[in-house]
C-alpha cells in the first residue's frame, strides 16, 4: 500500500488538520425520508451516507423465510457521482462483500426471534464517498434500524483505524487510505464491548494492532453518543409537554 | 415529563419489574426499543414506531384478501396475514361450509371487523368474527394510521375521539391495529377523516386536542358560512 | 399488504375531495407543493442537485469524463442520462436492473435536455473521431411521495447550470464553464375524474387515469412530452396541459433557476 513521496503527517498534523486520535466532523438526523419504515442521514468528513429501513414485512420469495427468526438483508450501494470517477450502476464485487460484513455487524444486536416468516430490509445509499464509507452505512443503519421500531438489544457504532507515515491514527480520509500503510474497519456495541465487524488489510504489528483497537473503541463511544441523541432528540422535544 | 429511550438503555435495576419492550442482561433491565419508559407496576418501554404485532385479545379491522378453503386469509395491516376458519359461519350449526359458498359469504375485498383469538408460535394468527362484523361495502369509510398513533385518536381517557365524534357527529371505530372506521354523512366523515389524519401527522406534539378541536372549530364556522 | 389496502381507501377520499374542489393537502389544482432546490451538494460530482417537492426528494449528479464519441457523431460529445428508483425511496421499488419506471424517467428527462439542445454536444468534442467529453447524469430517487418526474428533471437542470468541466483532472486547459443554453423544466399534471392537477403526490398519482409531463424551454417552445396512464385524454385537454405546462415552467424558471 505504501506509496513512497507522499508525506501524510506535517509537523505532528495530518493533511486535512486533525490530530492522530480526532475523528472528522461529523453530522446526523434521524427520520429524514417520508416512505420508509426508519431513516438515517449520517455524514462524517466528505462521506455522506443515507439509511432506509423497512420492516418487519412479509418475505418474499417465501422458501427464503426463516421459520423462527426475521431475515436481515443489507444493501450498500454507491451512488453513480459519490466518487471521482464515475462509478458504473449496480452491485460489483466490493459493495457485495460489504453489505455482507455490515449485515452481521448488525445482526447481533435485532432482535429477529421477534418475527419469525419476516424480512429487515436496509438500504444504505454512499452519496458522497471520501473512505469510511461502510463505517458511516453501519452507524446510519443502525439508528435507522432503531427509527423503524425494530427491537434490538443496542446500538451498533462504527468506525476506521489505520496507520499513516508510521503512526496509529483514527478515520482515514481518502487520501490517508490510498497512501496509507494499513486500514482496519470496526464497528462494535460500546455498552458490552463486543465488536461485531473486524476487516483489516494492509500491515500492522500485534501493539499498533491493540491501540487502534483501543482508539476505535473510544471513537465509537463518541459516535454512539451522538446516535443516542439524535435518536433521543426527535422526540423529545415534541414529547416534552405530552398530554395523552 | 416522558422519558425517551434507546435500544440499550439502562431502564432499571429491578429485574423483577422487567416488562414489555425491555430485556434483562447481568443483571440489569434494558430498553430493546426506541420508545417511552411507563413506570408504573412493571418497567416497560413502548415503542415511538413500528408495526403492529397481533395480540390475543386485540380488536382488528381486516381485509380479505384471498379464500383457501377452510380459511379467509386476512390482511390486518401486520406483517403476518391473519385466517379466518369457516366454522366462525356455522357455530351453532350443523352445516359445514364449502369452497363455493365461502365468497358468498365474505369475499375478496371485504373488510371485516374480528377479534384476534389466538397467535401461535409460528405466527398464524386465528381470527373470530365480531357480531357486528361486517363492514358495509358503501358505508362510511377507512383510514390507516400507525398502530402506535392510536392512543393519540382515543386520547387520555377517550377525550380526543368523543371530541372528534361529537364536533364531526359521526361514528368512530378505532382498531388496535391502527384502522379506524368513519360513519356519518359526507361531509362529516371527511372532517373527521382531516382530522384524523392532523393527529397521525401531530401526534408527538403538544396541545395536539386544543389544535385538533381549533381546527374542528373553523371547519365547522367556516361550512356555515359557506352554506348562508 | 398494509399499504395495498390503505391506497385503496385512499383512493376514494382523494377522489371525493378533489370532485369538491380540493385537495388532500390543500393545495390548489394548479399548485406545486414546496419546492427547495439546494445545487453544488456533492463535492465529487461536476454538479448537483438536491431537489425536494413535498415530501418527494431527488439527488442529481453530473459526471463528466472523457470518451470516444459516437461513429456517426465524430465531433459531439455524449451525453447519457440514468435513473435509479433507490429501493430506500419506496417500499415498492426494488433492488436490480433498472424497470420500466426508471428508464421512462431517465429517458423523459433526457429528452428534454437532448430536444432543446441544451448542452452544445459540439462543444464537448476535445478531439474529432477521438476524444470527447462524455456527460453523464445520473438521477437518484431517494424518497418517492409522488412527481419523480418534475423532481427529476428540475435536478437534472439546476446540476447542469452548475457544471464545471474537470479540465485539470484530464491535464486540458479550456473554459471550466458548462455552457447551458436553455433551462428546460417539466411540469406533470395529472387526470382524476374531469379534474387536471399540476404536481400530484403519491396518492393522487395513484387516483389518477392519466399522466402528462410537458417539458418547456425559456422561449416557450415545448422540447418533451410524455403521456401515460390508462386512460386517454382528449385533444382540448391537452391543449389545456400544454398551456399550463408552460406557464407553470415559466414560474419555475424564474424562482428555482435563476442567478446561482
Amino acid at each position: 500500500m505504501k506509496e513512497e513521496g507522499i508525506e501524510l503527517i506535517k509537523d505532528g498534523k495530518r493533511l486535512d488538520g486533525r490530530g492522530f486520535e480526532e475523528l472528522r466532523p461529523m453530522k446526523i438526523e434521524v427520520g429524514v425520508l417520508k416512505r420508509a419504515d426508519g431513516s438515517c442521514y449520517f455524514e462524517i468528513g466528505n462521506n455522506k451516507a443515507l439509511a432506509a429501513v423497512y420492516g418487519p414485512r412479509e418475505m418474499h420469495p417465501r422458501h427464503l423465510q426463516n421459520a423462527k427468526t426475521a431475515v436481515v438483508t443489507y444493501r450498500y450501494n454507491m451512488a453513480p457521482f459519490s466518487v471521482d470517477d464515475r462509478k458504473r450502476p449496480g452491485p460489483d464485487r466490493r459493495s457485495v462483500e460489504i453489505s455482507k460484513v455490515s449485515r452481521d455487524a448488525l445482526d447481533p444486536v435485532i432482535l429477529t426471534e421477534y418475527y419469525p416468516k419476516t424480512a429487515i430490509d436496509i438500504y444504505v445509499e454512499l452519496l458522497q464517498s471520501d473512505a469510511g464509507t461502510r463505517t458511516a452505512g453501519i452507524n446510519a443503519a443502525s439508528v435507522a434500524l432503531a427509527d423503524a421500531g425494530i427491537p434490538m438489544r443496542d446500538i451498533v457504532s462504527s468506525v476506521a483505524v489505520g496507520k499513516i507515515d508510521g503512526e496509529v491514527v483514527l478515520d482515514l480520509n481518502a487520501a490517508e487510505d490510498n497512501h496509507g500503510e494499513a486500514d482496519m474497519p470496526m464497528a462494535m456495541v460500546t455498552r458490552t464491548g463486543t465488536i461485531t465487524m473486524l476487516q483489516m488489510d494492509g500491515r500492522l504489528t500485534k501493539d499498533e494492532f491493540e491501540r487502534g483497537l483501543k482508539l476505535a473503541t473510544n471513537a465509537c463511544r463518541e459516535i454512539y453518543e451522538l446516535q443516542r441523541t439524535a435518536l433521543i432528540e426527535k422526540y423529545s422535544e415534541s414529547v416534552g409537554g405530552g398530554e395523552e | 415529563m416522558y422519558k425517551v429511550v434507546v435500544p440499550g438503555d439502562l431502564v432499571s435495576e429491578e429485574v423483577a419489574r422487567a416488562g414489555d419492550g425491555t430485556y434483562v442482561d447481568d443483571g440489569k433491565v434494558y430498553a430493546m426499543k426506541y420508545g417511552i419508559v411507563h413506570d408504573k407496576g412493571e418497567i416497560k418501554v413502548v415503542a415511538l414506531t413500528g408495526k403492529y404485532m397481533p395480540t390475543n385479545g386485540d380488536i382488528v379491522i381486516g381485509k380479505i384478501i384471498e379464500i383457501s378453503f377452510p380459511f379467509w386469509i386476512v390482511d390486518i395491516a401486520s406483517p403476518y396475514e391473519a385466517r379466518l376458519h369457516t366454522s366462525e359461519f356455522s357455530r351453532g350449526t350443523e352445516r359445514r361450509m364449502d369452497f363455493g359458498s365461502m365468497s358468498a359469504h365474505l369475499d375478496l375485498g371485504d373488510l371485516i371487523v374480528a377479534k384476534v383469538l389466538n397467535v401461535d408460535a409460528l405466527m398464524r394468527v386465528d381470527l373470530a368474527l365480531m357480531d357486528e362484523f361486517r363492514i358495509g361495502d358503501q358505508e362510511g369509510r377507512l383510514v390507516e394510521i400507525s398502530h402506535t398513533k392510536v392512543p393519540r385518536v382515543i386520547g387520555r381517557s377517550g377525550s380526543m375521539i368523543k371530541m372528534l365524534k361529537e364536533k364531526c357527529n359521526c361514528f368512530i371505530f378505532i382498531a388496535k391495529n391502527g384502522r379506524i372506521w368513519i360513519k356519518g354523512r359526507e361531509e362529516n366523515i371527511n372532517l373527521a377523516l382531516q382530522a384524523v389524519l392532523m393527529i397521525d401527522n401531530e401526534a408527538h406534539t403538544s396541545g395536539l386536542t386544543d389544535r385538533v378541536e381549533h381546527f374542528l372549530d373553523q371547519s365547522c364556522k367556516k361550512k356555515r358560512m359557506e352554506s348562508k | 399488504m398494509g399499504i395495498e389496502v390503505m391506497e385503496d381507501i385512499r383512493k376514494d377520499y382523494v377522489y371525493d375531495l378533489i370532485e369538491r374542489g380540493k385537495r388532500v393537502d390543500g393545495r390548489g389544482f394548479r399548485d406545486y407543493r414546496e419546492i427547495s432546490v439546494e445545487r453544488d451538494i456533492i463535492i465529487k460530482a461536476e454538479g448537483s442537485a438536491l431537489v425536494r417537492l413535498g415530501d418527494t426528494s431527488v439527488l442529481v449528479g453530473v459526471k463528466l469524463s472523457m470518451g470516444e464519441p459516437f461513429s456517426d457523431t465524430p465531433n459531439k460529445g455524449v451525453l447519457m442520462t440514468n435513473a435509479e428508483l433507490r429501493p430506500g425511496a419506496s417500499p415498492d421499488f426494488e433492488t436490480g436492473p433498472p424497470n420500466e419506471n426508471s428508464v421512462e424517467l431517465a429517458r423523459v428527462v433526457d429528452r428534454g435536455i437532448r430536444g432543446s439542445e441544451t448542452i452544445d454536444l459540439e462543444k464537448m468534442c476535445i478531439e474529432e473521431g477521438e476524444k470527447v467529453w462524455m456527460t453523464f447524469i445520473d438521477i437518484h430517487a431517494l424518497d418517492n411521495d409522488g412527481n419523480l418526474m418534475d423532481a427529476a428533471a428540475l435536478g437534472a437542470i439546476a446540476s447542469l447550470l452548475n457544471t464545471r468541466i474537470p479540465n485539470e483532472r484530464y491535464g486540458l486547459t479550456g473554459e471550466d464553464t458548462l455552457s447551458i443554453r436553455d433551462t428546460p423544466v417539466a411540469v406533470t399534471m395529472v387526470k382524476i375524474g374531469e379534474n387536471i392537477l399540476v404536481d400530484p403526490n403519491l396518492h393522487e398519482e395513484n387516483a389518477a387515469t392519466s399522466r402528462l409531463t410537458v417539458i418547456s424551454n425559456a422561449d416557450g417552445t415545448v422540447s418533451g412530452m410524455q403521456k401515460s396512464g390508462k386512460e386517454g385524454l382528449k385533444e382540448e385537454e391537452i391543449v389545456e396541459m400544454v398551456g399550463i405546462g408552460i406557464e407553470k415552467a415559466g414560474e419555475i424558471r424564474e424562482k428555482y433557476l435563476g442567478d446561482k
